[in-house]
């Protein structure tokens, strides 16, 4: 198994030993193949390995790295949720519907990753179309989380989450609804960015709500976040939301200091039934911004509670996506997700209007107070971890999102580690930011990052992939 | 919302849900519909629903 060392390296440290040739390539994609042959029998990250691509690959980005015309990530070993298309490569959404699907084509996010030099080692297992748990018996096994093999990693993206906790990969691509790639972040105790609706593409990535979906990366640190951001991000044809607004440079903000930002913190709805060490852990957290020279003040966002709204919108837009395949082949989607599905059935169009004049109105509402703050920041999820148990009782409610009322209104929105519970679960910290403002997150978060060590702890695996 | 307005939903979508499925369904449109139940559509008529950013043209992207 690859040492820790490795499996733990961020791409900017990969990046380096790449160029000074004190690590190639093809040797970290063995070591990493290796690693997830003894882990991943116990972890389920992977749906599908692409080992024999992967190591052709390699060999490309080793020869690039010696002609000097590596990509920013030359080599950089990565997967991919299995939501996205990969030419070639099965996709399957986790779902029985799609589980013999191979596209020919990649989605625009893939693409643009392989063009900046990426390894893809294969594609990760996600919650049934995004949006579904895998209850025991699907086609699919779910993922386990690295802290604690009794506890769900979150989901959607529970794959991305857990590979990226257990060192399997530098970085992944999420998709985030209602929260499914800063949910995984917050459990996984990873770095996961929803950008700005518009400024990363959903080409080819299967839909689950279209007004609702965002794509964007999952890593282990800010910086790599941005670095994977930075070659995601732009205008894209293919997806008719696509923005053309101006891409920011991600990397360069990192370091600069916050002295002076202003750092709204919304307690209503946000601090809701807050678990108390989660309050605990952000109460500290927004102590550390205050340190680095943060204003850190409260705000009220007026109509905050019509974020849950956001679940019409999603309900209404998922039926209309799967109607066909609900009315024609039920039976190949898992019963409580076919149920949550055809709840959007029972959704009428004047609601679906309504949710969305919600949204207009709370949208508005939350810009009136960036006007006033640079970022907000509020506990990413209100509790650690649940239970595999726990979420397989069909009744387990789908909870209130704290992650949700970015979806609602596009905002850029970061997860990063702020702490742990005293079971040893992972505890998050979330930054939202103004539209297409990812620099402004992803530098508050990189320096809340720095002036702490929650990101640098690793989950208590062995080389058999038992908890110790 | 009460498990027969679920029901009759169900009558006019032409959808079947199992019958021990329904509260959960009766409480995930509850929760959903509660903000939307509780907009004065009369207060509110300036506000229109959200928009998204303008359509970029042809397709075609960069997903070969």
């Amino acid at each position: 198994m690859a040492a820790d060392e490795l499996a733990y390296a961020t791409i900017g440290e990969l990046g380096a030993r790449f160029r000074r040739r004190d690590l190639s390539p093809v040797e970290l994609v063995r070591a990493q193949l290796e690693r997830i042959e003894a882990l991943d029998p116990v972890l389920s990250t992977f749906v599908t390995l692409t080992a024999d691509q992967a190591l052709a690959d390699a060999r490309a980005a080793e020869a690039a790295l010696r002609r000097g015309d590596a990509g920013p990530l030359g080599g950089v070993p990565v997967a991919y949720k299995d939501l996205y298309a990969t030419r070639g490569v099965r996709t399957t959404a986790g779902s029985a519907v799609l589980a013999e699907w191979v596209p020919d084509h990649d989605a625009t996010c893939v693409a643009r990753l392989a063009r900046a030099g990426v390894v893809m080692l294969g594609k990760l297992i996600t919650h049934e179309f995004a949006f579904g748990i895998q209850f025991p018996g699907h086609r699919f096994r779910p993922a386990k989380n690295p802290w604690s093999l009794d506890h769900i990693p979150g989901g959607s993206s529970s794959g991305s989450g857990a590979a990226l906790a257990a060192g399997l990969v530098a970085g992944s691509l999420g998709s985030d609804t209602g929260g499914s790639i800063r949910g995984p972040a917050a459990f996984c105790g990873i770095v996961g960015l929803k950008p700005t609706y518009g400024r990363t593409s959903r080409a080819g990535v299967v839909t689950l709500s279209w007004t609702l979906d965002h794509t964007g990366p999952m890593a282990r640190t800010v910086e790599d976040t941005a670095l994977l951001l930075q070659a995601l991000a732009g205008h894209d044809p293919a997806d008719p939301a696509s923005s053309r607004a101006p891409v920011g440079d991600y990397v360069a903000a990192l370091g600069q200091p916050i002295r002076g930002l202003k750092v709204g913190v919304p307690r209503d709805y946000f601090h809701d039934g807050l678990d108390p060490e989660v309050a605990r852990a952000f109460e500290e957290a927004l102590a550390t911004l205050r340190g680095l020279g943060a204003v850190v003040e409260d705000v009220e966002i007026p109509h905050i509670w019509d974020a849950w709204a956001f679940m019409a919108i999603l309900l209404a837009e998922a039926f209309a996506y799967h109607e066909r395949d609900l009315r024609e082949r039920p039976d190949l989607y898992g019963e409580v997700l076919r149920e949550k599905m055809l709840a959007g059935a029972l959704v009428t169009a004047s609601e679906y209007v309504q949710a969305q004049r919600l949204r207009a109105r709370l949208t508005d509402a939350m810009a009136a107070v960036l006007r006033r703050v640079d970022v907000l920041a509020t506990p990413t999820t209100p509790k650690p971890a649940p239970t595999f148990a726990a979420v397989h009782d069909p009744g387990f409610p789908f909870a209130r999102s704290n992650m949700a009322p970015f979806n609602m209104t596009g905002l850029p929105a970061l997860a990063l580690p702020c702490g742990f519970s005293a079971s040893g679960l992972p505890l998050s910290l979330q930054l939202a930011g103004r539209p297409f403002d990812e620099v402004t997150v992803l530098r508050v978060g990189h320096a809340y990052e720095q002036a702490t060590a929650w990101h640098r702890r690793r989950p208590p695996l062995t080389p058999r992939g038992v908890i110790s | 919302m009460t498990l027969d307005e679920v029901r009759a939903r169900m009558r006019a979508a032409g959808v079947e849900i199992r019958e021990d499925r329904l509260e959960l369904v009766r409480r995930l449109l509850a929760d959903a519909l509660g903000p939307v139940r509780a907009l004065d559509t009369r207060a509110e008529k300036p506000l229109e629903p959200a928009v998204t950013f303008a359509a970029a043209g042809a397709r075609g992207g960069d997903g070969g």
